[in-house]
């Protein structure tokens, strides 16, 4: 190792030598004998010779500036090192997409046959979160660039049945498998550093092959679409929430408040939380019906999950009507042009003809209005239900129960009328008390009162 | 040319009837110890490390159990000896023939939710928990729990953090396996709803070869959210065929006449809280769709 060393270095003289004019250089190079001055050298004529002797000084900890690449720390030691230290040297910095390219550049230039480099790229694979750049598909040809090309591509049908450099075709099979984790289609240029670097019947092959068929079969299946990013700001995110789990393109989205912060006289910073409602005309229709003597409930939070993101809304709804008291109205015939309605045939419909489940309706009781407030007490719900009242005066008539619970549940039914009458309680009397609204605030406390709740 | 290393995406099956077997042990009254059918037993997977159980220990013979298993066994053998009077699985021939719509699962009271099994991936050292439990009213099934995706720190497991609820496979009398037969019908009708988290729908058939044991049939099932109903009809030819979590290179449209079970699974990555609740599960035939099977069945992976 040493021999080939001082061979290299004279012969990395004698090239010096040859390509510089100046003796004076050659001299001042033969004076200034320092090892950094020559393996700085030595380095530059790496990437001119292709060593086949002796393997360079692989430094396992370096600084991270590309530029000067110094050979000096030579781990005499032999110790195992893993590449995570070039990550985490970069960590007293930014840690951005850039610092991460520069950090896989630094190994790129440090050895034209890129040993360790399946290490270095499982390395590179875990710390990508950190950086930020998991979703990034430029990081990932980076990362693919790392692979030298054109070595480890099968020659013969021999090398092709025999599973040709498994450990860097698993190491690319998992790259690709990253990829597809977090949803990332590859470009053409990822297939194309793929056919150079493992030919075409290889497994990272084959694995981007159905990568490319599998993905864009399934990107478009969701029939309730999510956008990639999700807006900052709460009111645009309660806003889009809202206006999906409405199931009513007709629905309103009103903004009772928007999220501002106040200093008041004494100088206390309120902050006061955004409260954005939304109501369809047919729920307003429903409640218009609504029989002002039975009371109506708020009930929440209640959990919607947007990609990674939980929201809670609340509801605003009323128990079932009971059996005997549902009055079938008729329908109003002006109300379809293009079709009737309703119609009064008396065919005989066979078993074969039977287009419903034999289950019975499941009836919850109608819904309302659904909101969404970032602070979730009865006093902002409680600013909702004024904001309602306006387009709903029935509101001002009918007992508002609150049944709010700290934890998320699931709506309660008609059958729990129990615990219903277990709220109504405290305030009997004052529940016929016209234009007035009432708020008669119960909160649930979770074991205790109402039956089968989530534990 | 196989891969060296696989990595470990433990399925939801293996899993499940691991647990399957845990209850049957705990909760269900055990029949004389013999007709536990052994396939089952051998069918659990063990993880590498895990020391092996004496089967033996588990076994709980009891005269008063022996009594109920007699009693359950020759019911249903009774039933089965007289319902093909009546007509083919017990309905009248025309009602087997014409129908339309079959609601093969229901939710209406706790007995209905004995025929679901629970599985999470706690079964492979993670965290998440899953729990069932019946809706108010008593009309639908609730499924909650706690998404925990930080892999358990066992050196092989790279991903977790899933739950599933999976139905029990159908039993004649004496523990013979039954299976759902859904020939006349080409869509699965469910009424669910969720809180806008993805889910998947697994259909398991039966197999012949043991290689296919672990053979799924999946299709997600996106949830909105929010406090109203969702019908999802999915047809039977959108079904893939996947094996262990990885989708199968050659697809073929779902074979209805042997279908064991069905099951749900959650493994979106995103850790938190979840709930799904379920009305009815039916199967439907919809006369409208023709396809036979959603994806390209011609050889689609030359050989090497």
């Amino acid at each position: 190792m040493k021999c080939a060393r001082c061979l290299l270095q004279l012969q990395g003289l004698r090239l010096v030598g040859q390509s510089a004019s100046s003796a004076a250089q050659y001299g001042t190079l033969l004076q200034s004998a320092s090892s950094t001055q020559l393996n700085f050298l030595h380095n530059t004529q790496h990437q001119v010779l292709r060593r086949f002797h002796g393997s360079p000084a692989c430094a396992k900890s370096r600084p991270v500036r590309a530029e000067v690449i110094n050979e000096d720390n030579k781990k005499s030691d032999g110790s195992l090192v893993t590449y995570d230290n070039l990550f985490e040297q970069v960590t007293k910095e930014a840690k951005t997409k850039a610092t991460f390219i520069k950090v896989v550049n630094v190994f790129l230039k440090r050895d034209v046959r890129r040993r360790g480099h399946v290490e270095f790229i499982y390395a590179a694979l875990k710390k990508m979160p950190e950086f930020g750049v998991e979703r990034d598909l430029e990081v990932y040809n980076k990362l693919l660039d790392v692979f030298p090309k054109e070595v480890f591509v099968p020659v013969n049908f021999v090398q092709r049945m025999f599973n040709h450099y498994p450990r860097q075709q698993e190491c690319g099979v998992q790259i690709l498998e990253q990829m597809e984790n977090y949803g990332i289609m590859p470009n053409i240029e990822t297939k194309v550093l793929l056919v150079q670097i493992f030919g075409l019947k290889g497994h990272p092959m084959r694995k981007y092959q159905r990568i490319m068929y599998w993905f864009p079969k399934f990107k478009h299946i969701n029939p309730f679409p999510i956008p990639q990013q999700l807006p900052e700001d709460p009111v645009d995110l309660a806003r889009l929430s809202l206006t999906r789990i409405a199931n009513d393109r007709d629905a309103k989205v009103t903004v009772y408040q928007l999220p501002c912060t106040d200093i008041t006289e004494s100088g206390e910073q309120i902050t006061l939380p955004h409260v954005i409602g939304i109501q369809s005309p047919s729920q307003m229709e429903l409640l218009a019906k609504h029989n002002p003597s039975k009371p109506v409930f708020v009930e929440g939070p209640f959990p919607l999950w947007l990609r990674k993101t939980c929201v809670y809304y609340y509801i605003l709804r009323a128990d079932p009507t009971p059996p005997d008291e549902k009055v079938e109205e008729p329908y109003d015939p002006e109300r379809c042009f293009f079709y009737p309605l309703q119609l009064d045939l008396d065919l005989d419909r066979d078993l074969g003809e039977e287009e419903s489940f034999d289950v019975e309706d499941l009836d919850e009781g109608p819904v309302f209005a659904m909101c969404m407030t970032s602070r979730e007490d009865e006093a902002t719900l409680n600013q909702w239900i004024s904001g309602l009242q306006q387009n709903n005066p029935i509101l001002g008539q009918v007992p508002t129960l609150f049944r709010l619970d700290a934890r998320p549940k699931e709506l309660q039914g008609a059958a729990d009328t129990e615990s219903g009458h277990h709220h109504q309680r405290p305030d009997p009397e004052t529940q016929r008390e016209e234009r007035q609204t009432e708020k008669e605030i119960v909160e649930d406390e979770p074991p205790r009162r109402s039956q089968g709740m989530k534990q | 040319m196989s891969l060296p290393t696989i990595p470990r995406v433990p399925s939801a099956r293996l899993l499940s009837s691991l647990l399957l077997h845990q209850q049957r042990r705990l909760l269900l009254p055990s029949i004389a110890p013999l007709s536990a059918p052994t396939r089952l037993i051998h069918a659990e997977y063990r993880r590498p490390g895990k020391p092996k159980e004496n089967r033996w220990r588990k076994v709980n013979i009891d005269f008063s159990k022996g009594v109920e298993g007699i009693k359950k066994n020759f019911t249903l053998l009774k039933n089965e000896f007289f319902d093909r009077w009546v007509g083919p699985e017990g309905k009248p021939i025309l009602e087997h023939m014409l129908e339309q719509n079959r609601v093969v699962w229901e939710f209406r009271g706790p007995e209905s939710l004995e025929h679901w099994t629970l599985s999470s991936d706690r079964e492979v050292g993670g965290q998440s928990e899953v729990y069932l439990k019946l809706g108010r009213n008593s009309n639908t099934c609730f499924l909650y729990g706690t998404l925990n995706s930080t892999p358990p720190r066992d050196g092989e497991t790279r991903y977790s953090g899933y739950c599933t609820m999976r139905s029990k496979q159908p039993l004649a009398s004496f523990d013979r396996k039954k299976h759902h037969d859904w020939s006349s019908f080409n869509t699965l009708h469910l009424r669910v709803r969720g809180d806008g988290r993805p889910w998947m729908i697994n259909l398991a058939t039966e197999t012949y070869f043991s290689h296919q044991k672990d053979d799924i049939y999946s299709y997600f099932l996106y949830t909105r959210g929010g406090p109203y109903w969702q019908d999802v009809k999915i047809p039977f030819s959108k079904f893939f065929l996947s094996y262990r979590g990885r989708i199968h290179d050659t697809q073929h449209p779902l074979l209805v006449d042997k279908v064991n079970s069905i099951g749900f699974t959650l493994g979106d990555k995103a850790d938190g809280p979840f709930q799904l609740e379920i009305d009815f599960i039916g199967v439907c035939k919809d006369y409208a769709h023709t396809e036979e099977c959603a994806y390209e069945m011609y050889k689609r992976n030359p050989e090497v």
